[in-house]
């Protein structure tokens, strides 16, 4: 077990007029290697709740455990637990500063302590694995950038630090559809050839559902739903409505198929799916 | 991270209160009297008066005062050690003496008669900015200027200039907490090393933070020329200032008792 919560509690602004309580007794468990999306409506604890998971929160009540380590207590080294959790944040492309992409993205290995040539051979990994070619833009600026490059910027600055756990609050927001496609795509891939453990953090169940392979979904401080996305669809579709979260359109598709008395299974996520799923029905 | 949740500048507390209905103008020109009055003040007893009267304000504002006293944290220690200067370095007759260091009767005296004056200072502006939202501060501010106005003061883009900054300051703390955040995750480090180290390290804090601060300013200055925002000239205000009976009273109290502290204490 990579991560482990439980009963963790978190309360803003503790004593004072504006307190408000934001995450409740959420209980967690998360494996090596698993890709996980979490889902909630904009204000849910989302963003909050991640924040925990590598100690820029402290949680009011409620205890985290990373990799067996509890890393609340007195004497945790909280650096190694950062390098183990890569967190990137929504609009990461907010906290580019140097002058250079090989710079901005050389700056975690850095306060790792590693040797120049080590860092080099980190920074041409972290931007291939971004889809971006080294030779052109090791050298520019990064605020030379269009949008969605600034963001896959950001993004390899935080693989460069090689995290076993990446978490990605809010990654496709703010972007073109073909932007969204190519950074879930290299997430994707990230997950797939290096094992790491991948959180999305979303307020949008669309082509997130695709990716995933478990959905948590948040709700006023709490998880109140943990399946695949198949079942979720499947079974949970009316109380991820009263939610507020809507279903794929696809998802959405196929249970008003059922509701008009079609016996087809709704928990498929893409078009070729819910297409493959009709034949096979129409055809009996 | 701790820090930038500590600061209470213009955390304005609403309340339904008389000190909170009072005009902002008479607010400003009755903390002005007290403030000119404290500097006046050569005995202890002009200051408990005025320090009560503060005290009953602070009472009928109905903001717990708790959240008055925190404002004085910050300064707390100018307090202790304007006090700790004038208490060694007074001349006059010795009261206590450790080695070279000596206490004198004088020096205690003057260091507590400025401890209650700085204490007495931060509590009204305190209170003013606790009971006053920055709008009708600023507002406030505007209209007291304006008065001035043919001497060349620039008094509506003053009071705009103040609006904005005022807005701002929670905008920017939170981004500069964002920001703080994303390097920490990145594996920056902001709590160790010498005070250089530590300098150079706030340059992935300062170059986002400055970069989202004129990328906002650029979008707030097309968002006001959009909405025709041409200057103070011939502009009207949403909120009219009325100066009622009520407050007239206050401003006449607070001028009596400041007048009276400075010429009898």
């Amino acid at each position: 077990m990579f991560i482990y919560l439980e009963n963790l509690c978190f309360t803003y602004s503790l004593g004072m007029p504006f307190e408000t309580e934001v995450l409740k007794n959420i209980d967690l468990k998360i494996d090596q290697g698993e890709f996980i999306g979490l889902i909630g409506h904009t204000g849910c604890g989302k963003t909050t709740l991640i924040q925990h998971f590598n100690g820029l929160l402290t949680p009011t009540s409620g205890k985290i455990y990373v990799d067996g380590v509890d890393i609340n207590t007195k004497g945790t080294n909280l650096k190694l637990i950062r390098q183990k959790i890569g967190l990137v944040f929504q609009y990461p492309e907010n906290q580019l500063f140097e002058e250079t992409i090989y710079q901005e993205i050389a700056f975690g290995p850095r306060k790792l302590g590693l040797p120049e040539e080590k860092i080099e051979k980190r920074v041409r990994e972290a931007l291939k694995m971004v889809d971006l070619d080294y030779e052109f833009y090791a050298e520019r600026s990064p605020f030379s950038l269009s949008g969605g490059e600034m963001r896959r910027v950001a993004l390899a600055s935080i693989l460069s630090i090689r995290p076993k756990m990446l978490i990605l609050d809010e990654p496709t927001a703010n972007l073109d559809p073909q932007g969204r496609d190519n950074i879930l795509s290299e997430i994707k891939k990230i997950h797939d050839n290096f094992g790491t453990a991948v959180i999305l953090v979303s307020h949008n169940m669309e082509k997130v559902a695709e990716t995933v392979k478990r959905v948590l979904v948040m709700h006023r401080g709490e998880i109140i739903i943990d399946g695949t996305p198949q079942d979720i669809f499947e079974k949970h579709a009316t109380d991820l409505i009263k939610v507020g979260l809507g279903l794929p359109q696809v998802t959405e598709c196929m249970h008003k198929l059922k509701a008009k008395g079609k016996d087809v299974y709704t928990g498929v996520l893409t078009v070729d799916e819910a297409e493959s799923e009709i034949l096979k029905k129409c055809k009996i | 991270m701790r820090i930038l949740r500590n600061i209470s500048f213009g955390q304005y507390i609403p309340r339904d209160s008389l000190v909170h209905s009072l005009d902002p103008r008479i607010k400003i020109l009755s903390c002005l009297a007290i403030i000119i009055a404290l500097f006046l003040i050569v005995k202890f007893s002009g200051y408990l008066i005025l320090g009560s009267y503060i005290l009953i304000s602070i009472i009928i504002s109905k903001v717990h005062p708790k959240y008055v006293f925190r404002g004085l944290r910050p300064i707390l220690f100018i307090i202790i050690f304007t006090l700790i200067i004038h208490l060694f370095m007074t001349e006059g007759k010795v009261i206590y003496q450790v080695g070279f260091l000596k206490i004198t009767q004088e020096g205690l005296i003057k260091g507590l008669l400025i401890s209650f004056r700085l204490f007495i200072l931060i509590l009204t502006t305190s209170l003013l900015t606790l009971a006053t939202s920055p709008i009708s501060l600023t507002d406030g501010i505007e209209r007291l200027l304006s008065i001035i106005k043919f001497t060349g003061i620039p008094a509506h883009e003053i009071a705009m200039m103040m609006t904005i900054a005022l807005r701002f300051i929670p905008t920017l703390l939170e981004e500069t907490e964002k920001i703080m955040k994303a390097q920490i995750s990145r594996g920056a480090d902001f709590e160790s090393g010498n005070i250089f180290n530590r300098a150079k390290n706030l340059i992935p804090i300062l170059i986002p933070l400055f970069v989202s601060a004129f990328r906002r300013a650029d979008e707030l200055a097309i968002a006001m020329e959009a909405k025709c925002y041409r200057g103070g000239e011939g502009r009207t205000h949403y909120r009219e200032l009325k100066i009622n009976q009520i407050d007239i009273l206050t401003l006449s109290l607070t001028m009596v008792i400041a007048i009276i502290v400075s010429i009898m204490f």
